[in-house]
């Protein structure tokens, strides 16, 4: 089925049907993956779906209905799922379907070379990667995950009000992880790469990573458990940033569920911290020209030195708190209904490389790896005491690797004590990203 | 769903280059998702889920496609696009499909989609009442209504044909009390295999005002100590410790491939002779219970440490190819979108002797953990950690003062060894697991149980 006369049909059938304005999302993503396992192809995964959402206003209501089986029976579902759950809401939609902005960035987060590459490249490549870190060391005893994914997704935003938006991208991503072993100790290391460009992939240099950060955790030792000054490697750092994400959403603090209510303008931050949206990073996988509203995304710093500039908006929050949306309505997926999330998210990079900021604690913990982020952490009090992995640090050097730990303490207390920033900027697949922080200090029980 | 004539072209067709077995998943799934906040419903979705997963097997290679085009032509090509996966040249075998009629152990009374929006939303309104009721401190409370009804068809070159029906019904209640700066949150969300039946009969009070006592109790909580101590673990939900700690450790995904501590123990001491652990997808009407698995095999009850011995582990097909073994029963996606693989179903330790009071009363110094949170853990080295949502400091054989921000972590294998009471009160709680195949229902239980020493991590130090 066409799908742009398929929108065009449900649109037109929706307005007959009473709803006053209307809305269609559609999505569409083909995928590949591969697992290699002791040098064969453990699995292979191809997949082309999607499906599309219809939301609209009934009665003064926003409805909302999806489905994935695009047929002509569907648009009747669609429609009376609408009305049906516009009738439900309490509230009366005071917005209304966007028009458009006047103007869109034209960033481009598809690569064409990268659609070109075949599978049988992508499977060479990762078992080209596989049989290098099984080759690197011979405490080395196997890779728990070894996975190649690729996909190429297509959006489509059109409403009743003539606004037409598309966005394309694609990606790819390594997951690796492997587990070592020496006498009777047994511990694993993992790494992420994503990238757009597939022929910049440096085999030695990916292999080399996995394989030193599960090394480096052999010859555990157990420190004192106290209150340590820490670094937060650049993906423990980005990790933690991105489980507290919420406390920026401007909904979440009109509803009372994040401390950052009513403090624009404030100092909620060390000085020395800038934390920055932008539609699109060079070394970051997401983003888009435009939210899921349709509004224009834009460069804008959400923390500078130290200084809470804006929450993050969509239109509904944006006119309760009487300012501009700032180009934040997310649309997970065809799925869900609207809500808030930035597009690339990230602190802005210090000066110090991270052995500077190593070299610079006389005493304290580098923590490269964070778990039970979903569990162990409360993004209403702020409140986090989370397992970890790492390093002590003494006279300024790496001494050993620590027993697992627990860090606890307080984001809100985190981002002021802040001291000191790298300059080795990590982003997640997801778009949010950090450099190595220093932070004054951390409770830390060690097992 | 599809035509059987075109079934069994697809199953052929993937096939054609030399793989021994092939299967089609299809699934049509509807959804209906409240959510209220602020006192108002603002959140009200319905969907369709619909599409096809198309597996191939090649001794020890298991190919995957999936798609939501089910005309035969987009069909076909799905399964073309996976056969090419495969070098072989002689064709893979097809048995004709033979219609298997199952009889649901789990019966659906009020199938959600008969239901009135209105009398789903009253739920809600009420369940929001008695939280926002039980203390002037409670400042927010949100509450959301879930069913699912997940229609499936499974076949398979091997002759299987058969359909079934599922439905999930779940209402999950979360309570956040704030007063000055103070700002805690407390949660209980009971779900079930089941229709509207389950949520009629709710007891709202307790779930509801459960969710907002934890979160005004924990206004006051002191910081957990840190250290190594004797930790209680309540019952019902409590058992995720287990299900992270050892479930996932028995999971063929896991086994399969020797990354776990359990794997090649069958037969060995695991755990103290008090420890028996049982997974069953049986249970009428749990919320992680199943008439078959997403292969069609029936669920069973699964008995996987049974006095401290190692007596089995959770098999898909496929591992069970690469550990010569049976399949369970225990093969699980969340949708068709998912390769299936082992998981668990009703995951629990089966009741001891000792009565709760007992073992509090025989605790000189330790942490009770009345409701647990989430958890973790790295199946090769068993390393776990999780959330403990209310904790208590037991001293001298009572419960005193609650504490807030407990983790727990250890090592599943170590813990096990060292549970050294198992108490009467078994019982059971919903929870969502994640893993390879995907965000399943889970139901974990448990008694009331004591671990003779976990490390505790806490803000307050030693």
């Amino acid at each position: 089925m066409n799908i742009a006369q398929y929108q065009d049909k449900l649109l037109q059938q929706a307005t007959q049907a009473g709803l006053t304005e209307a809305e269609v999302y559609y999505e569409h993503k083909t995928s590949f993956q591969c697992t290699l396992y002791e040098g064969e192809l453990d699995s292979y995964e191809t997949s082309k779906d999607g499906g599309l959402s219809l939301r609209g206003v009934y009665n003064g209501k926003m409805g909302y209905a999806y489905t994935e089986k695009v047929d002509d029976d569907s648009i009747s579902f669609l429609i009376d799922y609408v009305k049906a759950n516009a009738e439900i809401l309490d509230e009366h939609e005071d917005i209304s379907i966007f028009e458009g902005s006047q103007e869109y960035a034209q960033h481009s987060f598809y690569n064409e070379e990268l659609e070109a590459v075949s599978i049988p490249e992508k499977i060479e490549l990762l078992r080209a990667i596989e049989e290098k870190i099984r080759a690197y060391d011979p405490r080395i005893v196997t890779l728990d995950y070894c996975i190649l994914q690729s996909y190429s997704t297509e959006r489509t935003l059109a409403n009743s009000k003539n606004l037409a938006l598309s966005h394309k991208e694609n990606g790819l991503v390594l997951y690796l992880s492997t587990v070592v072993k020496e006498g009777d100790e047994l511990k694993s290391g993992s790494y992420i790469k994503t990238t757009r460009d597939f022929h910049a992939l440096d085999v030695d240099a990916i292999a080399k990573n996995v394989a030193e950060e599960a090394l480096a955790n052999l010859g555990e030792q157990s420190i004192p458990s106290s209150k340590y000054p820490i670094i937060l490697r650049q993906d423990a750092a980005a990790s933690l940033l991105s489980t507290f994400m919420t406390i920026f959403s401007a909904d979440k603090a009109q509803k009372n569920q994040s401390l950052l209510k009513g403090k624009v303008g404030q100092q909620v931050a060390a000085e020395t911290l800038t934390l920055l949206n932008v539609p699109y990073h060079p070394e970051a996988l997401s983003g888009s020209n435009f939210d899921g509203e349709g509004v224009a995304t834009k460069q804008q710093a959400i923390i500078a030195n130290g200084t809470l500039q804006t929450l993050l908006h969509n239109r509904k929050t944006a006119k309760k708190d009487d300012c501009e949306t700032t180009g934040h309505a997310q649309r997970e997926s065809y799925k869900d209904s609207l809500s808030i999330a930035p597009q690339n998210f990230y602190i802005a990079p210090g000066q110090n490389t991270q052995d500077t900021l190593i070299a610079s604690l006389s005493e304290g913990v580098l923590i490269t790896h964070l778990s039970g982020l979903h569990s162990g952490t409360n993004s209403i009090s702020g409140d986090f005491s989370v397992a970890a992995r790492g390093f002590h640090i003494q006279d300024g050097k790496i001494a050993s690797p620590v027993k697992q730990m627990t860090i606890a303490g307080n984001f809100f207390t985190l981002l002021k004590d802040i001291e000191a920033i790298s300059s080795d900027l990590y982003f997640l697949p997801n778009g949010h990203g950090s450099p190595s922080l220093v932070v004054k200090e951390l409770a830390v029980t060690v097992e | 769903m599809i035509k059987q004539s075109i079934i069994e072209n697809v199953l052929e067709a993937a096939l054609a280059t030399g793989g021994d077995f092939s299967e089609i998943f299809i699934e049509d799934k509807y959804v209906n998702e409240y959510f209220l906040q602020d006192g108002k419903i603002e959140r009200s979705i319905a969907g369709r889920d619909f599409g096809i997963g198309i597996r191939i097997f090649s001794g020890l290679q298991s190919i995957y496609t999936y798609t939501n085009d089910f005309s035969e032509e987009g069909l076909l090509a799905a399964a073309k696009r996976a056969a090419l996966a495969i070098k072989g040249d002689e064709s893979g075998i097809i048995h004709p499909l033979r219609k298997e009629i199952i009889t649901p152990i789990h019966q659906i009374l009020r199938m959600p989609n008969t239901v009135e929006h209105t009398s789903k939303t009253a739920i809600m309104r009420q369940a929001d009442a008695i939280a926002r009721n039980y203390d002037p401190r409670i400042s927010q409370v949100g509450i959301r209504y879930l069913d699912e009804q997940q229609n499936v068809l499974i076949a398979n070159s091997e002759g299987k044909f058969v359909e079934d029906t599922r439905v999930y019904s779940r209402l999950s209640m979360q309570a956040t009390a704030t007063e000055g700066t103070e700002v805690q949150t407390g949660f209980y969300g009971p779900g079930a295999h089941a229709g509207f039946e389950f949520i009629e009969q709710l007891d709202l009070n307790h779930y509801a005002g459960e969710a907002a006592r934890i979160a005004v109790t924990m206004l006051h909580a002191d910081e957990c100590p840190s250290g190594k101590f004797p930790v209680i673990i309540d019952n019902e939900f409590g058992g995720v410790i287990f299900h992270e700690a050892c479930g996932h450790g028995l999971e063929a995904t896991a086994v399969a491939k020797n990354n776990s501590v359990f794997a090649n123990r069958i037969g060995e001491r695991v755990a103290p002779e008090i420890v028996t652990y049982i997974d069953d997808g049986t249970l009428q009407n749990e919320w992680g219970s199943l008439n078959i698995d997403d292969e069609g095999e029936k669920t069973r009850k699964n008995v996987l440490i049974e006095n401290g011995i190692l007596k089995g582990y959770l098999i898909d097909k496929f591992n069970a190819r690469r550990m010569n073994a049976q399949p369970t029963g225990s093969s699980r996606r969340q949708s068709y979108r998912f390769n299936p693989t082992s998981r668990m179903t009703n995951t629990y330790i089966a009741p001891g002797t000792s009565t709760p009071a007992d073992i509090i009363a025989s605790t000189e110094y330790g942490i009770y953990a009345k409701y647990m949170g989430g958890g973790q853990v790295s199946p090769s080295t068993g390393d776990y950690n999780f959330a403990v949502m209310e904790a208590y400091i037991v001293k001298d054989g009572k419960i005193e003062q609650p504490v807030r921000g407990a983790t727990l972590i250890g090592n599943g294998a170590k813990t096990l060894q060292l549970v050294d009471r198992v108490g009467n009160n078994l019982a059971h709680g919903a929870g969502m697991c994640g893993s390879l195949s995907g965000s399943l229902p889970v139901n974990v239980g448990q008694p009331m149980i004591r671990v003779s020493e976990i490390t505790v991590g806490g803000t307050k130090g030693e």
